[in-house]
């Protein structure tokens, strides 16, 4: 090719290889894309179908039957489906007001300089390995929890104390007494694992609370203040509810992240797959029981396992829509 | 009016006070984690550890599980990488407002926090149990297996940022290479990936530290295994999984080897998420 | 304002030189937005023109339409034609590749991409032809010489170029473009994000490159416009007011809005 004014005498067919290149290229990209959507949709049609003759045998019954029985082949959610919602349950009441805390201190009370540091530490916790929340739940917590949480619980709160008699709240407030009545001597329990769950899912809320929080622009709120309103009240009735949506999503992610997580409850849940009123008493999720017996499981109790994976993953994935539309609501407003 | 300005003050006090202490409870349980990992932890560290194989029991070491690990995380980020980055670019530079690329890349972020013994179970159903029927029982869990299930759980992660980081790159550098007459493609691959390099380096790395510690996926994936192997179509252990088999044993001689695991893997992911912090916070500040 | 008439006139050119780009009656819409409204000028060859008007007047919109690189982006939309040497650069079979080989354009922000000085320059030419690695480099020198930036990168073409000053970078930039020997160089506001010493330099360049190429240059900044340009044309809410001899435009503009711009009168 020559080279001296080349430029004015581009061959036509160089249009066309760019063309065809560009649409090979773009191909692939989308391809990867695809793959994304493949995993989610692939991850609920495996569980679905592995769990066919799970559903197929017991039908919606499955949902209500509270036994799990392999001797006689008798499968039911009811317990692993009570445990995965009540230690999440238990997870948000802790993490939620304790975020907010965090997120009001960090944003609004701390001295600028320490805004930072002590952000990167809380979010240091969100790094932590899950495995590693499970072995201090199971080797600190719980033996924590049953010397010195577990007595007082059950003293002031059961209904079968040690001294034989229930106190007045347990006596007159319906429900109390035997949330908290337990005869199982150890720290493993459905409200250990619902703290271990809070502890893991407090970094996760705060951070998103905090970053919401700093969207809020700084002339509504040098406005707020302008007009003598308190540090507490300018977080209470500007921030807040120019967040909420966002707030909200923050709250549902983290219970997402609670709904799914295996191993930081499987250590301390005690996995009894046993439907027991007490807080106190050991428990299952759905994820510690297919963690314990998938490996074992043969032919029904495999599916069950599976079926109760399709359903962790239909209620996580509902959760985890809401979070982020929640979360998208201030994005958009945002502009961004 | 004075009682309104007592009380509005005493509410801001208060209020200020639980916030700050709902601080120094989060920090504590940090402090104590930690603590009790790094005590229990380097209690347990012994050079054994890192020369003997599980299948010693407690006058054995990890070694087989730290190979394994290797091995298995490597497979995860060689798969996630390519498809993540390539993924993320569609996002960020082909179907930016498109109502598909929307669709998806809401997906993603849901798939980021989906539940991850789900994925597990997934790769079970899509490889383990294939490749038992295929091999008549010779391949059943395999490292690989496991590696494509840590891979799916690294690929969102690799996704978003890659996505978010092509976001950040100028439109102006498109329009320049564009005036020039370069193709699309090469724009893409050549100029827009080596302006976003250093932002993507930092998700992969991110990836790594999120699938390093990730137990759940692994255990009807790669399984594991007492003895070493470097074949990745063999059942292959990992340290989250020998930490979680230790941790659950019910004698006491085995938990010092699983603190030690723990210990290991906790300062492996807390490095590489501190790395990856410092390089995004370097790039940040610099533009 | 009351001027409408105007944009209806087939095309304003100053008589004298040969026209390069022959604009007809050219419209421009994004989101419902009308953003050029007619537009009919004759950009002479070889020689200077600029553009100005207040922002929002659309004519980085005009320039932006002279290569088509608004079509990277969606929901945009020309019509009407554009002449470049008789063929009009509008219609969809003419290749995008020929055009942007035949029309340069330098950006606001100096934009080096992500490579060394010399891949930088190398980089768009590599596109259009293939090169032995001594024409590349003597094309390259070319090429920097060209942008009046080879004394100062001679011995340093290895480097990175983020590492140039923003006068530099501009000048890189302009020597990226002229690389590919275009015909058309469009530069829009080329100086608005240097310092006062890189402007001067880079206005000397715009003088000495007029010989080789038709330069069109869009600026905010009517005193460049009065030193660079031999035609100015006067752009308000995407119309043309005025296009004629740039000292004219600013002695004797024939147009009140011209005049209300020129001498600062403007809302």
């Amino acid at each position: 090719m020559s080279t001296s004014p080349a430029a004015t005498a581009i061959p036509e067919q160089r249009a066309t290889r760019d063309a065809r290149h560009d649409r090979l290229f773009a191909g692939l990209l989308k391809a990867c894309a695809l793959i994304v959507l493949a995993s989610l949709l692939g991850a609920a049609f495996a569980t679905l179908w592995g769990g066919r003759e799970a559903f197929g045998t017991f039908g919606w019954h499955f949902l209500a039957n509270s036994a799990w029985d392999p001797g006689n082949q008798d499968y039911g959610a009811l317990v692993p489906v009570y445990g995965t919602l009540a230690t999440s349950f238990i997870a948000l009441l802790i993490a939620v007001p304790v975020s907010f805390g965090i997120a009001l201190y960090l944003s609004e009370v701390a001295p600028r300089w320490l805004r930072t540091p002590v952000a990167s530490a809380i979010e240091l916790l969100a790094g932590i390995p899950s495995i590693i929340y499970g072995m201090w739940g199971l080797f600190i917590f719980a033996p924590f929890f049953a010397e010195h949480i577990k007595p007082w619980l059950t003293n002031y709160l059961g209904n079968n104390p040690d001294d034989g008699h229930p106190s007045w709240v347990a006596a007159h407030v319906p429900f109390v007494g035997k949330m908290f009545a337990s005869d199982y001597p150890f720290g493993a329990s459905i409200l250990t694992a619902g703290i271990v769950l809070a502890v893991m899912i407090i970094p996760f809320i705060s951070s998103v609370m905090r970053e919401v929080f700093q969207t809020v622009p700084t002339r509504l709120k040098e406005s707020a203040y302008a007009l003598g309103s308190s540090t507490w009240e300018v977080v209470w009735d500007i921030v807040l509810p120019y967040t909420r949506s966002a707030v909200i999503g923050g709250i549902f992610l983290g219970l997402g992240r609670a709904l799914g997580e295996t191993m930081a409850v499987t250590f301390v849940l005690g996995n009894a797959m046993e439907l027991s009123s007490s807080l106190l008493d050991p428990g299952a999720s759905i994820a510690s029981t297919i963690a314990n017996q998938f490996s074992e499981a043969v032919g029904l109790q495999k599916s069950a396992l599976m079926a109760l994976a399709f359903l962790l993953f239909v209620v996580t994935f509902i959760v985890l829509l809401i979070a982020r539309m929640m979360l998208r609501r201030l994005a958009s407003r945002e502009g961004r | 009016m004075d009682t309104l300005y007592l009380r509005r003050r005493i509410t801001n006090a208060f209020a200020l006070a639980l916030g700050t202490a709902a601080t120094l409870f989060g920090l504590a349980f940090l402090a104590w984690i930690l603590w009790a990992t790094l005590r229990q932890g380097i209690a347990a560290l012994d050079w054994k550890l890192f020369t003997k194989i599980t299948a010693y029991g407690d006058q054995g070491g990890l070694s087989n599980a730290m190979v394994g690990s290797l091995i298995i995380n490597l497979i995860g980020i060689a798969v996630a990488t390519p498809i993540g980055v390539l993924a993320g670019t569609w996002l960020a530079e082909y179907a930016n407002r498109t109502r598909l690329g929307e669709s998806i890349r809401f997906l993603n972020d849901i798939l980021l926090s989906a539940p991850s013994i789900v994925m597990g179970l997934f790769v079970y159903t899509i490889i383990v149990l294939p490749s038992t029927v295929l091999t008549h029982g010779n391949t059943t869990f395999s490292g690989f297996a496991g590696g494509v299930a840590l891979a799916l759980i690294a690929l969102p992660v690799i996704v978003r940022t890659t996505d978010e980081m092509l976001r950040l790159v100028p439109s102006t550098l498109r329009e320049a290479a564009l005036s020039l007459g370069v193709p699309q493609w090469k724009l893409t691959s050549q100029i827009l990936l080596r302006a976003a390099r250093s932002g993507i380096v930092t998700g992969v790395l991110l990836a790594l530290a999120r699938i390093s510690g990730e137990t759940a996926p692994l255990l009807f994936t790669a399984f594991g295994n007492n003895f070493m192997t470097l074949n990745p179509l063999d059942k292959m252990s990992s340290l989250p999984q020998v930490i979680y088999q230790y941790a659950n044993d019910p004698g006491d001689t085995l938990h010092a080897l699983a603190w030690a695991g723990a210990f290991v893997v906790t300062l492996f992911v807390l490095l590489l998420s501190l790395t990856s912090r410092l390089l995004l916070s370097r790039k940040v500040s610099h533009d | 304002m009351t001027s409408p008439a105007l944009a209806l006139a087939p095309s304003m050119a100053p008589p004298a030189a040969e026209p390069k780009l022959k604009v007809r009656d050219l419209h421009f819409h994004y989101d419902g937005f009308h953003a050029l409204k007619g537009i009919g000028m004759d950009v002479p060859e070889k020689q200077v023109t600029a553009i100005i008007g207040p922002s929002g007047c659309g004519k980085s919109t005009l320039l932006r339409v002279f290569n088509r690189i608004y079509a990277i982006y969606p929901k945009l939309k020309a019509s009407g034609s554009i002449e470049l040497d008789g063929e009009n650069i509008l219609d969809p079979r003419y290749s995008l590749n020929r055009l942007r080989s035949k029309v340069g354009m330098v950006f606001q922000k100096p934009v080096p991409f992500p490579m060394t000085i010399f891949e930088n320059v190398a980089y768009g030419i590599r596109h259009h032809e293939r090169l032995s690695k001594a024409d590349m480099e003597a094309r390259v020198e070319l090429a920097l010489r060209g942008g009046a930036l080879w004394d100062e990168v001679k011995d340093k073409l290895k480097q990175n170029a983020l590492g140039l000053s923003g006068g530099q970078q501009q000048r890189l930039c302009i020597a990226r473009a002229i690389a590919l020997k275009p015909e058309v160089l469009l530069l829009d506001e080329p100086t608005s994000a240097l310092d006062p010493i890189a402007t001067g330099r880079i206005e000397q360049l715009i003088e000495e490159l007029k010989s080789q190429f038709t330069i069109v240059i869009v600026t905010h900044n009517m005193q460049q416009a009065a030193r660079v340009s031999d035609q100015t044309a006067f752009m308000y809410l995407g119309e043309l007011i005025e296009f004629d001899n740039t000292e004219k435009i600013f002695t004797k503009p024939g147009k009140k809005q011209t005049e209300d711009y020129i001498t600062g009168r403007f809302g």
